[in-house]
């Protein structure tokens, strides 16, 4: 299973509405993109970091290891902004662009944190069978779906492959790696349509009409975590403002 | 390469995304009829989708002594067709952001467009041209993965470089800083990419041709080894 998605399903959160934690997550991830970046960043950031780790009950380092990644790139692509090229000589330092490159990875740091606000609370199981209620076609959201539910079970089949060829020294040399690699992408490909293949025919000994139904689960909407929300955002957003108009 | 969540201001996200709905909405029109048409093809679907996903998690050995990861955007293309894949990609890059972090919902559009749209589009035209010029289905898969996974890189650079001008030389010496600065790992990485997708072809010639063929990507059974023969 992969860790993000372990987490949604076992946080404290779990059986509260995705509708609730899509609104405060992804209400936060427009403020932390659309506020400017200080000190909207900082409270988008710092927000979202507090709801992971106490309410949600998600740790610090289960935090850690998902942001490490992206980390990455932030950090890496604030680089070329402390530069500048094509001027006298060609390649100069650019001390103009260490507020830009500053601002930049606050931003990115404080979205990265309100997006694994929704996707450690928030099982894709739960939320994708209810996007058709904002328009996305059934077929669409069933392929979605297909694919989720496929996903982990390749995923077992290319880690039982990984495995085995590491068992019978796959990964001694490059090139015995690279052809250990091929096989567990030919496997993936066979064992997808196979499995394919499989799930059409039990459908259709099952009297498969076109529409997969799937039962989801009946989650309350609470009002109080709605308004709570709305309320939440509107303090961020106001202080945000009030804050640079302060500073100008 | 994904671009990382909140890493574009908010109106370059906003354009990346109007710039990709169009091609999203096209394949899911296409994949909407198919489906309607075909039903069972749903769950073909389903496993092209989970195919790419897991295919984009596999690990090569990287050059930077770390490990990287294919993109999967040159072999899709050349096996779904780029309609299929705009969508597809789209999912599978909103599973990425959801399940790995990896990318971002804000950045979607961005990443859609390279990597489920660009991306795509110069390998399956690459695939097509070097068919139609006489080439072998091996030198053909190689340069539109290869070329295809460059493609995302140049086009992600330049998102990265019309969001971040250059001070002093705007657009263009920010599309030379962003291009220099990931060439490092994205230049071998397209190249594994090509090698990976070409053992990867020759292996399903042989274990799996029927579905090959059913693909469009063979004409008959076993024509890699003939092909690699001759």
């Amino acid at each position: 299973m992969l860790a993000l998605d372990a987490i949604a399903y076992s946080n404290r959160w779990r059986p509260r509405h995705p509708g609730e934690k899509a609104l405060l997550a992804l209400g936060l991830l427009g403020a932390a993109v659309a506020l400017p970046p200080w000190p909207g960043a900082l409270l988008t950031g710092s927000t979202a970091m507090v709801l992971l780790l106490g309410p949600a009950g998600v740790t610090l380092r289960q935090v850690w290891q998902a942001v490490r990644v992206p980390l990455g790139f932030v950090l890496t692509g604030s680089v070329p902004l402390l530069v500048a090229v094509g001027g006298s000589p060609w390649l100069a330092w650019e001390p103009s662009g260490i507020p830009r490159a500053a601002e930049l990875a606050g931003r990115a740091m404080a979205a990265l944190l309100c997006l694994l606000l929704f996707a450690t609370t928030t099982p894709l199981a739960d939320s994708l069978p209810r996007l058709t209620r904002i328009g996305v076609p059934p077929a669409i959201t069933e392929v979605a779906s297909l694919i989720y539910r496929m996903v982990f079970l390749l995923l077992d089949s290319a880690r039982a492959v990984r495995e085995a060829q590491a068992g019978r020294l796959g990964f001694r040399t490059w090139a015995t790696t690279y052809r250990a690699v091929a096989g567990q992408g030919g496997a993936i490909f066979v064992r997808a349509f196979d499995r394919a293949r499989r799930l059409e025919e039990g459908l259709a000994l099952r009297g498969y009409s076109g529409s997969l139904t799937v039962q989801v689960e009946y989650q309350a909407v609470s009002r109080r975590f709605i308004a709570a929300t709305v309320g939440l955002l509107a303090a961020i957003v106001t202080v945000t403002l009030m804050a640079r108009v302060v500073m100008v | 390469m994904h671009i990382a969540e909140g890493y574009l201001p908010p109106l370059h996200a906003v354009a990346w995304g109007a710039a990709s709905a169009p091609f999203v909405v096209w394949g899911a029109r296409a994949v909407v009829k198919q489906i309607r048409d075909n039903p069972e093809s749903k769950l073909l679907l389903g496993a092209a989708g989970a195919f790419c996903f897991v295919l984009s998690a596999l690990k090569l050995p990287s050059v930077t002594g770390s490990c990287s990861h294919p993109t999967g955007t040159g072999f899709g293309a050349v096996l779904f067709r780029p309609p299929v894949m705009a969508l597809l990609g789209t999912i599978v890059l909103f599973f990425q952001a959801t399940l790995l972090a990896h990318g971002g919902l804000t950045t979607l559009g961005a990443n859609v467009f390279s990597m489920a749209i660009a991306g795509p589009w110069v390998a399956y035209g690459v695939f097509v041209l070097t068919r139609q010029l006489g080439g072998g289905l091996i030198p053909a898969v190689f340069l539109a993965a290869a070329l295809g996974d460059l493609a995302t890189y140049c086009v992600t650079s330049v998102q990265l470089a019309l969001a971040f001008p250059d001070p002093v030389s705007g657009v263009v010496g920010a599309v030379a800083k962003f291009g220099s600065i990931f060439a490092i790992t994205q230049i071998p990485l397209a190249i594994s990419e090509g090698l990976l997708t070409v053992l990867i072809v020759r292996l399903l010639s042989r274990v799996s041709p029927a579905e090959l063929t059913r693909l469009g990507l063979i004409k008959s059974a076993n024509p890699v080894v003939k092909e690699s023969v001759a």
